[in-house]
C-alpha cells in the first residue's frame, strides 16, 4: 500500500487509489447499515422488545429499506437558507470523517498511509467537522438549528481538550505518535492497564465527541426540535447521519489501536488466529459498549455538560499525564 | 508531471482562491469559510514540503480558530448583515499602488536571497515530530519557555477582562 504512494501517478495507480477508497467506503457502508440494525436490536432486547423483524429475514434489510426511503425523499431546502453553505455543510461534516480512516492500521498489512504523526492527524482532521456543524446550523436560517449548532460546537470543542490530553499518556509511554508503533509497543501489556485513567477519560470524551448518549444534546429532540440538522432532509440528512456513524467506526478503531492492542492477540499463544479477527472482536466490543450505554444512561443536562468537561475530565487527564511522565522518567533512570 | 506538482497546483490555487474570496465576499460567515479553505490548503502545502507535523498542527490550531471566529461572527453580527463595499475610488487606486510596491519588494527579496542548497535529501519516513521536539527542548528552549509564559499571560488577561465586565451591574 505505502509503496504505491511513492510512485509517479499514472492511470494504473490512480485507478488503484480510487479502487482502494471505494472498497473502504463499501466496508464502511456495510458497517453503518448493520451497526444501525444491531443498535436497534440490542436496545430492543435490553428494553424487552423484539426490535426490527419485518423487512427481510430477521429484519436484516430494515436499514436498507430506511436508507432507500431517505434517499428517494424530496430534497427540501428552506427558501431563505443560504444556498451554497447549505449544500456545503454536509460535505464539510462527512469528508473529515472519511479522511481520518486513511491512517488507521487495521492489521500489520492493511493500512493506507503510515504517517509518523498518525494520532495527531486523526485529532486535527476530526476538528473540521465542528465547522460543518456550525455551518449547517447557520445556513439553515432557523433559530432552533442555529442554537443547536452553537451548542454542539461548544460541546465538541470543550470535549476535544480532555480527549487530546488523555492520549498524551499513551504517547509518553510509547515515545511515538505513529499508530503502528503504538500497537507494537503493546505486545507485553495492553495500554488499558497502565493507562487506565487515560482510558476512562478517553472513553467519556469520545462519547461526547461522537454526540452519543449520555452526551447526545446536539440531537435533543425534546428541547431543540432536533438540533443543527432540523432543516435537512433526504440525501443531505443521510450524509450527517453517515458522518456520525463513520466517526463511530473511526473512534472504535482508534480505541482499539490506542488502548486495546490493535491486531495483537490476548495471549501470544493465540497467535494462529489472524490479526484482523482480533481487531474485529475488539472493535465490536467497543461498538456494543456504545449501544449498551445508550440503552442505560439518561441524557445529561446542558449546564452540567461544560463544567463536567472542564472541572472533572481535564484535571483527571492532566493528573494522568503527570503520573505517566513521572513513571516514564523513573523507568528511564532519571532519578 | 509528478503527483507532487499536481497536488501543489491544486493546493496553491485553493490557497490563493480562498484568500481572494475572503476579501471579495460580503457576508461574515462566507468570509470565514473561505479563510478556512486557505488555512487548510496551507497545511496541505506544508505536508508536500515533508513537514507533516507543521501541517497537522496548522489544521489543529486553525480549524478550532475558524470555528471560534465563526461563532463570534454569528453572535456579533446580524444574520443578513452585509459589508458596506469599497470606499471612494482614489482610495482603491492608492491601495493598488501600495500593494504593487509591497509585492515588488517581496518578490525582489525572494529572488535575491541565496537559498542554501539542502545538503542531503530529508528522508520522508523519519518522524519529524521527534526532531522538532529535540530542537525545541535543546537549542530553542528559552524562546519556547518565554512563549508559554506569554500564552499564560494572555490567558489570565482574557479572564480578568471577562471578570471585570461581569462585575458591572
Amino acid at each position: 500500500m505505502s509503496e504505491l504512494l511513492q510512485q509517479a501517478p499514472s492511470l494504473g495507480n490512480t485507478l488503484w487509489f480510487v479502487l482502494a477508497a471505494v472498497v473502504l467506503l463499501a466496508v464502511l457502508l456495510g458497517f453503518v447499515t448493520y451497526a444501525i440494525y444491531f443498535e436497534r436490536k440490542v436496545i430492543g432486547w435490553m428494553q424487552l422488545r423484539i426490535g426490527p423483524n419485518r423487512v427481510g429475514p430477521l429484519g436484516l434489510l430494515q436499514t436498507v429499506a430506511d436508507v432507500t426511503k431517505l434517499l428517494i425523499k424530496e430534497d427540501t431546502r428552506p427558501k431563505n437558507a443560504d444556498r451554497a453553505l447549505f449544500t456545503l455543510a454536509p460535505i464539510l461534516a462527512y469528508a473529515p470523517a472519511f479522511g481520518v480512516l486513511a491512517v488507521m492500521p487495521f492489521t500489520e498489512s492493511i493500512q493506507f498511509a503510515d504517517l509518523g504523526i498518525g494520532l495527531l492527524y486523526y485529532i486535527a482532521l476530526s476538528g473540521i467537522t465542528v465547522l460543518g456543524v456550525i455551518t449547517a446550523g447557520w445556513a439553515s436560517n432557523n433559530k432552533y438549528s442555529l442554537i443547536g449548532g452553537l451548542r454542539s460546537a461548544a460541546q465538541m470543542i470543550s470535549y476535544e481538550v480532555p480527549l487530546v490530553m488523555s492520549v498524551v499518556g499513551v504517547v509518553l509511554l510509547t515515545g511515538s505518535m505513529n499508530l503502528r508503533e503504538i500497537v507494537e509497543a503493546q505486545r507485553d501489556m495492553w495500554n488499558i492497564i497502565p493507562q487506565f485513567l487515560g482510558f476512562v477519560v478517553f472513553i467519556i470524551a469520545a462519547q461526547a465527541e461522537l454526540n452519543r448518549t449520555p452526551f447526545d444534546l446536539p440531537e435533543a429532540e425534546s428541547e431543540l426540535v432536533s438540533g443543527y440538522h432540523v432543516e435537512y432532509s433526504g440525501f443531505r440528512f443521510a450524509m450527517f447521519m453517515l458522518a456520525e456513524y463513520v466517526y463511530m467506526f473511526g473512534m472504535a478503531t482508534l480505541i482499539t489501536v490506542l488502548f486495546l492492542g490493535g491486531w495483537l492477540p490476548i495471549i501470544p499463544q493465540l497467535d494462529f488466529i489472524p490479526g484482523i479477527i482480533w481487531f474485529i472482536l475488539k472493535f465490536s466490543a467497543y461498538v456494543f459498549f456504545q449501544f449498551w450505554l445508550r440503552a442505560t444512561m439518561p441524557r445529561m443536562r446542558v449546564d452540567q455538560l461544560m463544567s463536567f468537561a472542564w472541572k472533572v475530565l481535564l484535571p483527571v487527564a492532566l493528573f494522568n499525564i503527570l503520573l505517566t511522565a513521572v513513571v516514564v522518567s523513573y523507568q528511564s533512570g532519571m532519578f | 508531471m509528478s503527483g507532487e506538482f499536481i497536488a501543489f497546483f491544486i493546493l496553491s490555487l485553493l490557497t490563493i482562491g480562498g484568500a481572494v474570496f475572503m476579501i471579495s465576499f460580503t457576508r461574515v460567515v462566507h468570509m470565514v469559510i473561505s479563510l478556512g479553505v486557505t488555512f487548510i490548503s496551507i497545511a496541505g502545502l506544508f505536508v508536500l514540503l515533508g513537514a507533516e507535523f507543521v501541517g497537522v498542527s496548522q489544521i489543529l490550531v486553525y480549524s478550532g480558530a475558524i470555528s471560534i471566529l465563526m461563532l463570534f461572527g454569528i453572535m456579533l453580527t446580524k444574520h443578513d448583515a452585509k459589508d458596506e463595499g469599497a470606499g471612494p475610488s482614489w482610495k482603491n487606486r492608492f491601495a493598488l499602488v501600495f500593494v504593487a510596491i509591497v509585492f515588488g519588494l517581496i518578490f525582489w527579496g525572494i529572488q535575491n536571497t541565496p537559498w542554501a542548497e539542502p545538503t542531503q535529501p530529508v528522508p520522508s519516513a523519519v518522524s519529524n515530530a521527534k526532531e522538532i521536539g529535540i530542537e525545541v527542548f535543546t537549542k530553542y528552549v528559552i524562546p519556547f519557555e518565554l512563549l508559554s509564559v506569554l500564552l499564560l499571560v494572555s490567558l489570565v488577561g482574557a479572564i480578568i477582562m471577562a471578570k471585570k465586565e461581569e462585575d458591572k451591574p
